[in-house]
């Protein structure tokens, strides 16, 4: 493994990301999000909705639904809710949805990720692929999606998450003031999402290209929704 | 698209997502105006717009109850 587990030292500021910045960057984005991101995201979303498919339970939440690049490899036994904070993408969702038939949709709404409109335990399994870097707060992120998916139901996360050392962490940290700009956070690290010594990790695996992005399974628990 | 914008005004939800949507506020119930397209939160005091089928649960795009 070779990201890093524990709370990274920061010495200099770290742009601060609020709703109005993310969704202006994904509006610059929208147009070309699939062909600049697409291709390098790939590998992570198809195993993370692999995994999705193998758990059981059919209430799925995508968080973070973007232009639906997932969708399409939802089982049709899956019931999928998608939601994002850019309507620019969503509608773009909307429209392969439509195009594609894709009828394990249940639908998509505009939602902040960090307060969602779901009633408590809505979904068995929820899943963020290159989301937590993105939102302001991603622990409020992590607490809302433990609150919406049922205990005992699953919890995925597919990020870049920062290295332990090395150049890479270098390179990660001297990108950090242009999150603002970026849409996402170069240095996010695992400790960013949830507190290592309060949350069991179920399964960690490495996705390609070259290990940059992690898959990272948690089993949902009651306290946690508790906890924030 | 064009089929379905007559049925309820800002598009069809999907009764399955009605059913677990709740304000985002007060996480409250929320009442369906099909004529309006809109999602009520009484204690809230506002409505949610529904758009091409894509409910919009943000309190700032809300229209606000008198």
């Amino acid at each position: 493994m070779s990201i890093r587990t524990d709370i990274p030292d920061r010495d200099h500021p770290r742009a601060v990301l609020d709703a109005e910045g993310v969704r202006d960057a994904y509006r610059r984005w929208a147009g070309v999000y699939d062909v600049v991101f697409g291709g390098v995201s790939a590998h992570g979303r198809r195993r993370a909705v692999e995994e999705v498919n193998r758990l059981p339970g059919t209430r799925v939440l995508e968080v973070g639904v973007g232009t639906g690049l997932a969708l399409p490899r939802y089982r049709r036994e899956k019931r999928v809710v998608g939601v994002d904070l850019s309507r620019e993408m969503l509608e773009k969702a909307a429209q392969r949805v439509r195009q594609e038939g894709l009828s394990q949709v249940v639908g998509l709404c505009e939602m902040d990720a960090e307060r969602m409109a779901f009633a408590d335990g809505s979904f068995d399994i929820a899943v963020a692929m290159f989301t937590a870097s993105v939102v302001p707060n991603a622990k409020t992120l992590f607490a809302e999606m433990s609150r919406v998916v049922r205990p005992g139901g699953d919890l995925l996360f597919v990020n870049h998450f920062a290295a332990e050392s090395g150049l890479r962490w270098w390179a990660e940290r001297s990108m950090a003031p242009l999150a603002r700009l970026l849409g996402w956070h170069p240095d996010f690290a695992l400790s960013d999402l949830l507190d290592p010594a309060q949350v069991r990790v179920e399964a960690m695996e490495p996705c390609q290209p070259a290990g940059l992005f992690t898959l990272v399974r948690v089993r949902n628990h009651a306290a946690m929704a508790l906890a924030a | 698209m064009s089929g379905e914008t007559g049925v309820a005004t800002g598009g069809l939800v999907d009764p399955r997502l009605l059913e677990i949507l709740v304000c985002p506020v007060t996480k409250g119930p929320l009442r369906y105006d099909r004529e309006r397209g809109e999602l009520v939160s009484e204690k809230a005091g506002l409505a949610y717009p529904i758009r091409d089928g894509i409910p919009v649960m943000l309190p700032e795009e809300a229209r606000k109850l008198d």
